[in-house]
């Protein structure tokens, strides 16, 4: 520090590590160069912009604001709800069932092969994240028709791809010590995975769980948008009626619930992580 | 070391009260898998058996053939894909700068420790959190196709009215978690609350809102290939025209375009993310 001192006379404070370097300047540059070519892309007609907002406030308080409440304090609405609830556990238990192997497959230290099993479980783990959930919702319609299995089988698609990364980071982050000494006593694969790494993650994968069934429940509110059972199906029927009312009372009710699930879940992981 | 009668007794009304506790646990574990069953088995009874139309899915070996039609690729159409590809992955990028701009405020507002007037502005911003996440991508494409009209400028608004929830509460956690004593010492040169702000704050939260943001952008490149669906753009719209045409094939090549842009935002976030911290 001295020496760099003695040699370097001049140092001065900048809130910058590189600063007036061009490669500041480059990436702003990069980036108002991007922004000017994908707007003129994407065809955005700029001189709309400015009277949006207006026209924006004037639907949601023309068309949007008196919510009508009265439309989802209703027995029927209530049982979608019950669906859709029904919907987002099954999704998630059985995204979770498939989710043991694969995140056991998918994590390198942990995998039974590296050069043939866990890229398969990687790449599965991936499409399955990678592929939205609508359009799992809509090609299991095509297949098995409207109704709630196919929202199902799409949650659980969703559900594999959101919590098998989670549970193979999971996994990949144990102590190796445990796996150690269990395989020094001749312990099988089965064997190991159940007395060394299971206990390690039990915690971890009960919040993971309950994320998942939170994201889930999310989720299901809408895959029924295109025929896959639950309140999405409502929404959409009335999104087609234009009875932008009901719309709104049913977007509530939508927030209501998420709201509602979520501080559950933040409640159940804090306690499922206080008892670690 | 003499035992007395009563130190036996006492002992023994210990191991009573520990096998009690431990048999109520067991009582109260068992109790919770049954009812986790019997509600497996409602759910399913339910949404499986009762709602589906098993007569017009047919016997395994007709569902199977009707999967069998979205295998294969249809490489005509890969050539019409590049387009709406980049529009895609512009949507994505534009929505998420959009949804960074909008969330500086929610995560200022949202922060405990320098919220401007915490009985009002707390609360305001914890409610715009949850509004933006609490409403899934389709239903705020809906609304704003319905209100700036067909094209990607919805899509844009929708991914960036959706991420600000998630950039904001990670933004305002990392505000929260601040090491306070830069804050001081910036206030007590006499900075303004925009000065602190900008030198305090800012420096000692960025690798950790940057990391969040480019987590997001990964995000919205999924979300904005089907908000097409509902006419805002980019590769959705081609698909939901190959779904209605029944050209199944073209619907496998659309997901092998999403998939291949997916694995490209994958890269790009995996480098960024160790680039940023």
């Amino acid at each position: 520090m001295n020496v760099a001192m003695q040699t370097n006379p001049k140092l001065t404070w900048s809130r910058f590590k590189y600063p007036d370097s061009l490669i500041r300047y480059g990436a702003w540059l990069g980036l108002a160069v991007f922004l000017g070519y994908s707007v003129d892309y994407l065809n955005i007609p700029l001189d709309r912009i400015f009277g949006m907002f207006g026209r924006m406030g004037d639907t949601l308080a023309n068309r949007y604001y008196p919510p009508d409440i009265d439309y989802i304090m209703d027995v029927e609405y209530f049982g979608y709800v019950v669906e859709t609830l029904q919907m987002a556990y099954l999704g998630a238990l059985f995204g979770l069932i498939l989710t043991i192997p694969l995140g056991w497959f998918g994590s390198h230290n942990m995998t039974p092969s590296k050069i043939f099993v866990y890229p398969i479980a990687r790449a599965i783990t991936m499409s399955c994240r990678a592929v939205h959930e609508m359009i799992f919702a809509i090609i299991f319609v095509a297949i098995l028709g409207y109704g709630m299995l196919p929202g199902v089988l799409a949650l659980t698609f969703f559900c594999t791809g959101f919590a098998g990364k989670l549970f193979a980071e999971e996994i990949e982050a144990i102590d190796m010590g445990p796996v150690e000494a269990m395989r020094a006593t001749g312990a099988n694969l089965f064997q190991i995975m159940l007395f060394a790494v299971f206990p390690q993650v039990r915690v971890a994968l009960t919040g993971i769980a309950i994320y998942t069934w939170d994201v889930a429940f999310r989720a299901a509110t809408v895959v029924g948008f295109f025929g896959a059972g639950g309140m999405g199906w409502y929404l959409k029927r009335n999104v087609l009626q234009i009875e932008t009312e009901r719309v709104a009372a049913i977007l509530v009710s939508i927030i209501v619930l998420v709201a509602i699930s979520e501080v559950v879940s933040a409640w159940a992981r804090n306690r499922v992580m206080k008892m670690k | 070391m003499n035992t007395t009668i009563t130190d036996v007794a006492a002992r023994d009304i210990i191991i009573e009260r520990i096998m009690q506790r431990q048999r109520r646990a067991r009582m109260t574990t068992a109790l919770a898998y049954g009812f986790g069953l019997i509600l497996v088995a409602w759910s399913i009874q339910v949404t499986v058996i009762d709602d589906t139309d098993w007569a017009r899915m047919g016997s395994f070996g007709q569902v199977m053939e009707t999967a069998g039609q979205f295998i294969g690729l249809d490489f005509a159409l890969f050539a019409d894909l590049l387009h709406p590809t980049i529009e895609t992955l512009m949507i994505a990028c534009l929505g998420t700068l959009l949804g960074v701009i909008m969330c500086v405020p929610a995560a200022w507002f949202g922060a405990m420790n320098i919220t401007p007037f915490k009985p009002v502005t707390y609360p305001l911003a914890r409610a715009m959190m949850t509004l933006s996440r609490s409403i899934h991508e389709i239903v705020w494409a809906l609304f704003f196709v319905s209100a700036v009209g067909l094209g990607a400028m919805a899509g844009i608004f929708a991914i960036a009215v959706r991420s600000v929830g998630f950039i904001a509460k990670m933004s305002a956690e990392a505000i929260e978690n601040i090491d306070h004593g830069p804050v001081d010492a910036i206030r007590a040169t006499g900075a303004n609350e925009f000065q602190v702000m900008l030198y305090a704050i800012l420096p000692q939260i960025l690798p950790q809102v940057l990391g969040v943001v480019i987590f997001e952008w990964e995000i919205n490149i999924r979300r904005s290939a089907i908000l097409g669906l509902v006419g805002a753009g980019g590769l959705g719209l081609v698909f939901f025209r190959q779904m209605n045409t029944f050209n199944f094939h073209g619907v496998m090549s659309v997901i092998v375009a999403i998939l291949f842009l997916i694995l490209i935002g994958e890269m790009i976030s995996h480098w960024a993310r160790k680039a940023v911290i």
